[in-house]
């Protein structure tokens, strides 16, 4: 709860947290300067538990693995989310919002190059936009980018006009990559070699196994204390321990099996850092398959489900039990957990009244993701004390979007919701687990998003929270974990995962990080 | 009769094949069938893949895509032509050399199958050489003691080499001469470009790792040919005539031991290539079996299409010159069959 508060009061303090950005900005080159003198910069070696990015571009694949590398990294956006979950003004230097959340007028951040030596201009910035909803356009995050027009205002301001007022379009603008701000001259080369005015220029890529990264020495802020950052890719989990045990890798970004945390965590080379995600690890339901249909066999299983041995079997204990699709950085948080608390008498209770006694048939697809192999035998055992026989079948990932997510062609499914702030999923027309009451709570978040104060919009989404935890429209299992292990001397690095990014703008090897760096969220 | 032809077998071919035309005949024959095979096989592939469901746009733009940017990049990559279309234009491209751009990347494929090659073709060759050289000797010496305690102990050796999966002696390398050792790299690939040394050193542990089980698949073939020649009788001619048993063994039984030698390790090269595709995730290695993996992941299919197709035809073309081969080591096959 006390981190809730905490993130419900970030979001008061954009300003000053920009300044805060500005700040270590404008103190950063004398401490650079001083440290790289006396000692060389080192490369930085992450080891990778993501797939390889299929691409460079974030902005022709919604692959989370190229938001990693690139997004905040390489390429920037005007505003980006810091690690304590507030919103920093980036390429705008400041920025005001008029209409009741429709009209946001940025301004232009002055002396910024792109590593190619362009200058960045409103022109650049106006490109890029129009770019995301031009007829045609390929970008990933379409459905959450609800602008009508962008255009320059004066000499260095550009003036963004929404289609509707919402109070979530600047975080998705800081969030996800569609908010990155390309030079136009480079966009066909922006596969392999994505130019932007970020803190690090892209040097090299071994398709399957590197990307390299090095210090962009244009950059306009605080200038990480490292020459570089290679990016090294692992398929196998034994082989990226290995690694880092063998001094290949300086680190671990995320540790695929967070069971491996505890090879680690004694051993004085190393830290091991756990945070939180926006992943909502949940047994999705198909609300429109037979049985559960029914509002009280959703309950059932809710109340059947031990969250808490869950969430040991598949992530080592690391994350946090959850009870709604919402996460603690978002600003509208309420925790449910536990409104459904473990009680298998109840379950059944709940089963006899839905006339379900004798139980019945679920089958439990699964993506091929470690979680939810972790999690299934344990699901499968706790919905079998309530007469629900599970049978488990595992795809590959492409066939579940076709089948599970793009199809709607299942009945039970494990799966980590990954997105931020997502729940307006649970108002989207056709959504996979066809919630009943979809147009109603589309209604309650556009009335919501109108709302003329945050309290009143804040008010409006816990409502819906509440609404489709007492539905039990999903079982929220719970938040993913997000566990870095790096050699003990490394700083910077941002102590939660609340963006695709893993920003690196104040990494280092050795040596400490500005103060108001640490008040963002980087670890010093 | 059979020692005399077993002696100059390049004359024993000319002789019986009677016209140089017969044996183009056959060459033509062979190349013809290799071709309506790799045919068969495009065919086959572009099915297989074409109707695997997870459409790629959807799985490049992912949940939050609209369906109008959906449709979008499905006409931009060409998939709402009609199969036949897309099957003939990149059949066209590869009879010209032209493997086509990746659905994902956008790029030419030919450099990024020319990049996994350049570590996957060193790594079989080199499974293939650690293999050799531990099957000949084994396989021979085995066969030569097969009644004694050591040829036992050895065939049994190859038995458990056989029995280790790969990548558990991968695993096992790892750990001993990476972690605890320290000689040599855990894992990955320093390209041939920044050190040729490097590149060596990454390779060492992962031929080894591919070949020794390969070895001693081979050892095992080698071992019961060459017992099966001991006990011909025109070797028993040959020791008769005054020659010692190995004497007679170089001099007359290898080549024709070396027949069912030879099909088998044609039919181990894809052996070879499928266990470098395990090898290569044990060590992260870059090479065309990580570049499969993550293609079929992100249904990059013409990638896909290209590597199988890569991998049949190489499998095939090696498959037609041993078929080719043996008939020149062994005339007694004739050129008809």
């Amino acid at each position: 709860m006390a981190s809730s508060l905490r993130h419900l009061a970030k979001a008061s303090v954009l300003v000053a947290s920009g300044a805060l950005m500005l700040s270590a900005c404008g103190s950063s080159s004398s401490t650079t300067s001083s440290t790289a003198k006396s000692t060389p910069l080192q490369t930085l070696t992450i080891g990778s538990s993501n797939v390889f990015p299929p691409t460079l571009n974030p902005t022709a694949n919604a692959s989370q693995a190229i938001d990693e590398v690139i997004d905040y990294n390489v390429l920037q956006h005007l505003v980006q989310l810091a690690p304590n979950g507030s919103i920093v003004p980036v390429l705008a230097s400041s920025y005001t919002v008029s209409d009741a959340n429709k009209v946001y007028t940025f301004t232009i951040r002055k002396g910024v190059k792109f590593s190619n030596g362009n200058p960045l201009t409103p022109a650049d910035v106006v490109f890029s936009m129009k770019r995301v909803y031009a007829p045609g356009s390929t970008y990933p995050y379409g459905k959450i980018f609800d602008v009508s027009s962008v255009r320059q205002v004066g000499a260095d301001q550009v003036q963004v006009t929404l289609t509707t007022p919402s109070w979530n379009w600047l975080y998705d603008l800081a969030a996800y990559s569609n908010g990155v701000i390309l030079d136009p001259s480079t966009i066909s080369t922006m596969a392999t070699d994505p130019v932007g005015t970020g803190p690090f220029k892209v040097t090299g890529e071994v398709s399957n196994y590197s990307v390299t990264l090095a210090r962009n020495n244009q950059y306009w802020g605080y200038k990480p204390h490292v020459s570089g950052v290679v990016f090294r890719y692992f398929s196998n989990a034994d082989a990226l321990n290995a690694a880092l045990e063998s001094g290949q890798v300086n680190m671990i970004d995320n540790l695929s099996a967070p069971s491996d945390a505890t090879l680690f965590k004694s051993n004085p080379k190393y830290k091991v850092v756990s945070s939180l995600t926006n992943g909502k690890v949940q047994l999705t339901l198909n609300n429109a398959y037979g049985p559960l249909r029914n509002k009280l066999v959703r309950q059932a299983i809710l109340y059947a489900t031990d969250r808490k041995a869950i969430m040991d079997a598949a992530s080592g204990g690391y994350g946090l039990i959850d009870g709604t699709d919402s996460v603690p950085a978002d600003p509208y948080y309420i925790d449910l957990a536990s409104e459904y608390p473990y009680n298998v008498t109840k379950a059944k209770q709940l089963m006899a009244q839905a006339g379900y006694s004798k139980g019945f048939s679920l089958q439990l697809i699964l993506p091929p993701y470690f979680y939810a192999k972790l999690a299934a035998p344990l699901i499968v055992s706790e919905l079998g004390a309530i007469n629900i026989k599970v049978s488990v079948s595992t795809i590959d990932f492409p066939l579940w979007i076709s089948q599970v997510f793009e199809g709607g062609d299942f009945q039970a499914t494990i799966i980590d919701q990954a997105e931020g702030r997502d729940v307006s999923n649970y108002g989207t027309t056709g959504y996979y687990w066809h919630y009943a009451k979809t147009p109603q709570v589309a209604a309650e978040l556009s009335a919501a998003n109108a709302a003329p104060t945050k309290a009143q919009w804040i008010a409006g989404y816990r409502k819906v929270l509440k609404q489709i935890t007492g539905d039990a429209v999903n079982d929220w299992l719970y938040i993913a974990p997000f566990i870095t292990v790096i050699d003990k001397d490394i700083v910077g690095i941002p102590t939660t995962a609340y963006t695709e990014s893993y920003n690196l703008s104040y990494v280092g090897i050795g040596g400490t990080i500005p103060a108001s760096a640490k008040q963002l969220g980087y670890l010093s | 009769m059979q020692v005399g032809d077993l002696s100059a077998p390049s004359v024993a071919v000319r002789r019986q094949s009677g016209q140089p035309h017969e044996l183009r005949r056959f060459l033509l024959r062979r190349i013809l069938t290799l071709i309506v095979t790799l045919w068969l096989a495009s065919m086959l592939v572009f099915v297989v893949l074409n109707i695997l469901p997870g459409k790629p746009a959807q799985v490049i733009l992912g949940t939050q895509a609209t369906p109008s940017s959906v449709a979008a990049l499905t006409a931009k990559l060409g998939l709402n032509r009609p199969l036949v279309d897309q099957y003939l234009h990149w059949i066209h491209g590869l009879i010209t050399f032209n493997l086509g751009n990746s659905y994902i990347s956008a790029q030419p494929i030919a450099p990024v199958i020319g990049a996994a090659l350049a570590v996957t073709g060193p790594l079989v060759l080199a499974g293939l050489l650690v293999g050799l050289v531990i099957a000949i000797p084994l396989g021979i010496t085995s066969a030569l003691k097969h009644t004694r305690r050591s040829g036992i102990i050895l065939s049994g050796l190859a038995q458990i080499g056989i029995a280790v999966p790969n990548f558990v002696l991968g695993i096992l390398f790892i750990i001993v001469f990476a972690v605890d050792l320290k000689v040599l790299p855990a894992s990955g690939f320093t390209t041939w470009s920044t050190s040729v040394t490097g590149a060596l050193e990454s390779l060492v542990l992962p031929a080894i790792a591919l070949g020794l089980v390969e070895g001693a698949i081979l050892a095992r073939y080698i071992r019961a040919s060459v017992i099966e020649v001991l006990r011909a009788d025109y070797l028993r001619t040959a020791r008769a005539k005054g020659l010692r048993p190995n004497q007679a063994l170089v001099r007359h039984g290898l080549r024709n031991a070396s027949i069912p030698v030879l099909t088998v390790f044609g039919l181990e090269l894809s052996g070879l290539i499928i266990g470098a595709v395990v090898i290569e995730a044990v060590f992260t290695l870059p090479g065309l079996g990580s570049l499969l993996l993550s293609s079929v992941a992100n249904r990059d299919l013409i990638t896909v299409q290209d590597i199988v197709m890569l991998v049949a035809s190489t499998v095939l073309v090696v498959n037609t010159v041993v078929d080719i081969l043996y008939r020149v080591i062994d005339p007694r096959m004739g050129l008809r069959s």
